[in-house]
């Protein structure tokens, strides 16, 4: 899109009103945790830290999350952008510069975690508060690892 | 009451931010091999990295601005590159021209090669993706 028309556009924003944007912004709070915790977490295969970890996301971008814990089957999810109720204000409001700058923020979406069938991945339950997303992931045990014994620390 | 062409206006509108945001990818698969699992690691070759030896050229991707593309940043394309690489089993992303976003777009253009390497990409000189 061109940078011109972008940047008319926002100005016009300020003067007029974008009901997402200024609603929820460009980035999105996204909390991920595990059970159990401290799951190694990567997102588009840039490792990110251990659950628990939030992150600021882009909301017009889809990010592929893998979990990885010892002892546990790898878990592979997708954040995906969903529409974002709060860009019809602008339809409900009038605000026709709206339209056109929530979509170039991004701000028209609301990521998600992946559905099949409507519903949540096995393994992964979500809330949404105050526009923060919220996931935990339940980890499977992987069978091929068999606990031999533990280490304990000698007082 | 809203006249007929502002609905008209506000439905294209939805439409375009809906299903227009994403940019132009033109591929030419040339040599396409076996798809390579997510595990597999694909590296990402910028404009002045150099490539290794004993390469197989997979094919070409292009990367436009649609006109309505937002989710267009440089590392957002070459993750999408590296999904492409991955089916078409290449385990280099090799960027040959760069375009940055300048006062007729906002997005970047690029034009990738990709190659399947038989040595581990790990030890090449390479860009290192980051999370915008």
């Amino acid at each position: 899109m061109s940078t011109f028309f972008k940047v008319a556009a926002i100005c016009l924003a300020l003067t007029f009103n974008s009901c997402a944007t200024i609603i929820s912004g460009s980035r999105q709070e996204v909390l991920i945790n595990s059970n159990p915790k401290k799951a190694l977490v990567s997102i588009n295969e840039i490792e990110m830290g251990q659950t628990p970890i939030q992150k600021k996301l882009k909301r017009n971008q889809e990010y592929n999350v893998i979990l990885n814990l010892e002892g546990y089957k790898p878990y592979r999810t997708t954040l995906e952008k969903k529409f974002n109720v709060w860009y019809v204000g602008n339809v409900l409001i009038g605000g026709i510069i709206g339209l056109v700058v929530d979509p170039i923020t991004g701000a028209m979406y609301k990521l998600k975690p992946e559905e099949i069938n409507g519903q949540p991945k096995k393994g992964t339950t979500y809330r949404t508060d105050n526009g923060m997303l919220f996931i935990t992931i339940s980890m499977e045990v992987d069978p091929d690892w068999e606990k031999v014994g533990q280490l304990e620390r000698s007082e | 009451m809203i006249m007929k062409k502002e609905i008209l206006f506000i439905m294209t509108a939805i439409i375009i931010g809906l299903s227009g945001c994403s940019p132009k990818i033109s591929s030419n698969i040339t040599n396409p091999k076996s798809t390579l699992s997510s595990n597999e690691e694909v590296a990402f070759l910028n404009v002045e990295d150099p490539l290794p030896e004993n390469l197989v050229k997979i094919g070409e991707l292009r990367f436009q601005d649609s006109g309505f593309s937002t989710d267009c940043s440089f590392n957002s394309l070459l993750n999408k590159a590296r999904i492409e690489a991955r089916k078409n089993g290449a385990n280099i992303v090799k960027v040959t021209n760069k375009k940055k976003p300048d006062l007729w777009s906002s997005c970047y253009r690029l034009k990738i090669d990709l190659y399947n390497y038989k040595g581990d990409v790990s030890n090449l000189e390479q860009y290192e993706l980051k999370l915008d």
